[in-house]
């Protein structure tokens, strides 16, 4: 029964699947074009090389922090390649795509079927609610590594397509494999959203009700923790949200990422979430009432 | 009993949609449950499925509670909602398939042999059916998996009259197989047409639980006297001792009656007079031809006055 529930899941997600696995697959593909182009390109010119202090100082200054700040920091440095390439996987841009499908696919799963009146022909049948749940949860489990390998694949492509990967310049060296441990990060922050947006979804009635909600939200925590990294007052609000929880770039850049219990600890919050949110959503739709579709 | 509901009772805050209804169905049997918009019905089948949790009492399919242990309950059923909704994204027979398999009975022989009943072309997208196709293609998958029982709300919905005709015919049929239908309709003939009980539903309570093969038995006699008749009706039996209660009270009321058993409810406006019959048909017919006649109207008893009483003429 849970094995039909999930190929049919599957079966409605598989366009959107396959627009969103292109999407992340094509940035980090054009993403290594422009690694390639601002790290080894632009520093090749020797007027750029001696004038990026100043270039840099102008950009990152005053509100061009916050542009700092969605690159991973000030101890970013664009004209070393992997520091380039780390962006493509913490983009705002990605972010967004990431967020779109988990939030987009979870607040429809229950909330969604209730508006749309299918869940009562689902709930007709001898299904219990929980197998709903448990196949959603498998999707995820299958789909989100998918979207993570999608980005990886489009930056082993590009960089292999910039040369980038066989480089003999160190600075210019990337090795695709140091961009595997950020799939971890990567795909519990989809987990997370995805599993905090299911309770939203399980306790309302229609999608577009649950969708705004979860829309709100993810934005709010993005908003917090990208303000919070550039005023203190609102910093202390960071761990309140799930993107401070996402380290993919210092996975990337640190070869012993694994020896610091923060990011342990870290990603162990964004699966906790997650799992909590899967939890609250199991607990949530197996007690409430299925209203009738208006 | 293959149904059976115990004070059910569901609440929406202060609101009562449902008061300590008390149902039973057994199988083979096809119960109606009548009533108007917002009398109780859709919620009675909606906690039965376990779509909704009663705020007190049971509801039973076969012995399973219909919360507690609602997927054991809804082994036993299947399910026509009054507000159609299918997967549009798939063809009937995807959807006739997909909905088998969730009861780990994928019955593709008898899907094809109802689709050709019902003239459905199940390789069609659901999408691009009319709304009384997609009725028909519900139809479809409520009647394959022969449940124990079936629950259908307003299932007559947009469908003509044909089509009608052979969804209470296929009722009949599942009555044959020994299969249980519960079904809620607003439409009181095809209830008469094909019920063996009814209960008749208002502010969320069962008011009226009538079963139709009395109902069949009873015949309402309309007859339009002469002019000039007064109070000449003359008795089939000299005998007044065999007058009933509800025959003496509708005496004082109309002042004229006919005076023979197996009369009730009797009603006069100026010449025109009707009442219930339900004795034997050659007694009435002799006591008619005795009488200053000018035309007259026999038809079997329906649920009509009764469903009137409870609801009003408006409903």
């Amino acid at each position: 029964m849970t094995r039909v529930l999930f190929f049919k899941l599957l079966r409605d997600l598989r366009l959107t699947f396959i627009a969103v696995f292109a999407l992340l697959f094509l940035f980090e593909l054009l993403w290594s074009r422009v690694t390639y182009v601002i790290s080894v390109k632009l520093f090749e010119l020797p007027d750029f090389r001696g004038m990026f202090p100043l270039i840099e100082k102008a950009i990152f200054d005053g509100p061009g922090k916050i542009v700092q700040s969605l690159m991973g920091g000030d101890q970013i440095d664009i004209r070393r390649a992997i520091d380039m390439a780390s962006i493509g996987f913490v983009h705002p841009v990605i972010q967004t795509i990431l967020c779109i499908w988990a939030v987009g696919r979870a607040s429809g799963a229950i909330a969604g079927e209730i508006d749309r009146g299918t869940m009562e022909l689902l709930l007709a049948q001898p299904v219990p609610r929980n197998r709903i749940l448990l196949a959603h949860f498998l999707v995820d489990l299958v789909t989100i590594p998918l979207l993570c390998l999608a980005m990886w694949l489009g930056s082993f492509t590009g960089l292999n397509l910039m040369g980038l990967v066989d480089n003999a310049d160190p600075k210019m060296h990337v090795d695709p494999a140091r961009f595997l441990p950020a799939l971890l990060s990567i795909g519990f922050l989809v987990y997370s959203l995805s599993g905090i947006t299911l309770w939203v979804s399980s306790l309302s009635r229609f999608r577009y009700q649950a969708l705004g909600l979860a829309v709100f939200g993810t934005l709010l925590m993005f908003l917090v923790n990208l303000l919070g990294q550039l005023w203190e007052p609102i910093g202390v609000f960071r761990p309140l949200t799930v993107f401070y929880y996402f380290n993919a770039q210092p996975m990337i850049l640190d070869p012993e990422w694994y020896s610091h219990v923060s990011v342990w600890l870290r990603l162990g919050v964004l699966a906790v979430l997650g799992t909590v949110g899967y939890g609250l959503a199991l607990w949530t739709f197996t007690r409430r009432d299925i209203p009738a579709p208006l | 009993m293959l149904l059976r509901t115990e004070q059910l009772t569901k609440d929406y805050g202060q609101f009562r949609a449902l008061d300590r209804l008390d149902l039973e169905v057994a199988p083979g049997e096809v119960f109606g449950l009548l009533g108007p918009n917002g009398s109780g019905k859709s919620t009675a089948l909606r906690i039965i499925l376990g779509f909704l949790k009663p705020t007190s009492g049971r509801a039973y399919i076969a012995d399973y509670d219909c919360w507690h242990q609602s997927v054991e309950a809804r082994k036993q059923v299947a399910y026509l909602p009054g507000e159609l909704r299918l997967y549009e994204n798939m063809s009937c027979r995807q959807l006739i398939s997909f909905l088998g398999r969730l009861r780990g009975n994928p019955n593709l022989e008898g899907m094809e042999r109802l689709a050709e009943t019902f003239e459905i072309d199940i390789s069609r997208p659901i999408a691009n059916l009319s709304s009384g196709m997609k009725r028909k293609v519900a139809l479809l998958q409520v009647l394959v998996p022969q449940t124990p029982l079936i629950l259908l709300d307003e299932p007559t919905n947009t469908l003509d009259p044909t089509m009608r005709d052979e969804l209470l015919g296929q009722i009949l049929q599942a009555k044959r197989r020994g299969q249980a239908v519960l079904f809620s309709s607003h439409v009181l003939t095809e209830v008469e047409q094909v019920c063996d009980r009814v209960g008749i539903l208002k502010h969320g309570k069962l008011v009226h639980l009538q079963e139709m093969s009395e109902l069949r038995q009873g015949r309402r006699v309309h007859l339009w006297l002469e002019k000039e008749t007064n109070t000449a009706i003359r008795s089939a039996s000299p005998n007044t001792a065999v007058r009933t209660s509800s025959m003496r009270e509708a005496d004082r009321a109309t002042g004229v009656l006919p005076d023979f058993p197996g009369a009730a409810n009797v009603t006069r406006k100026d010449n025109a007079l009707s009442f219930d019959y339900f004795g034997a048909l050659p007694d009435l017919l002799a006591w008619l031809a005795r009488q200053p006649v000018v035309d007259v109207k026999i038809e079997h008893q329906g649920l009509a006055p009764i469903y009137h009483r409870h609801h009003g003429n408006g409903v």
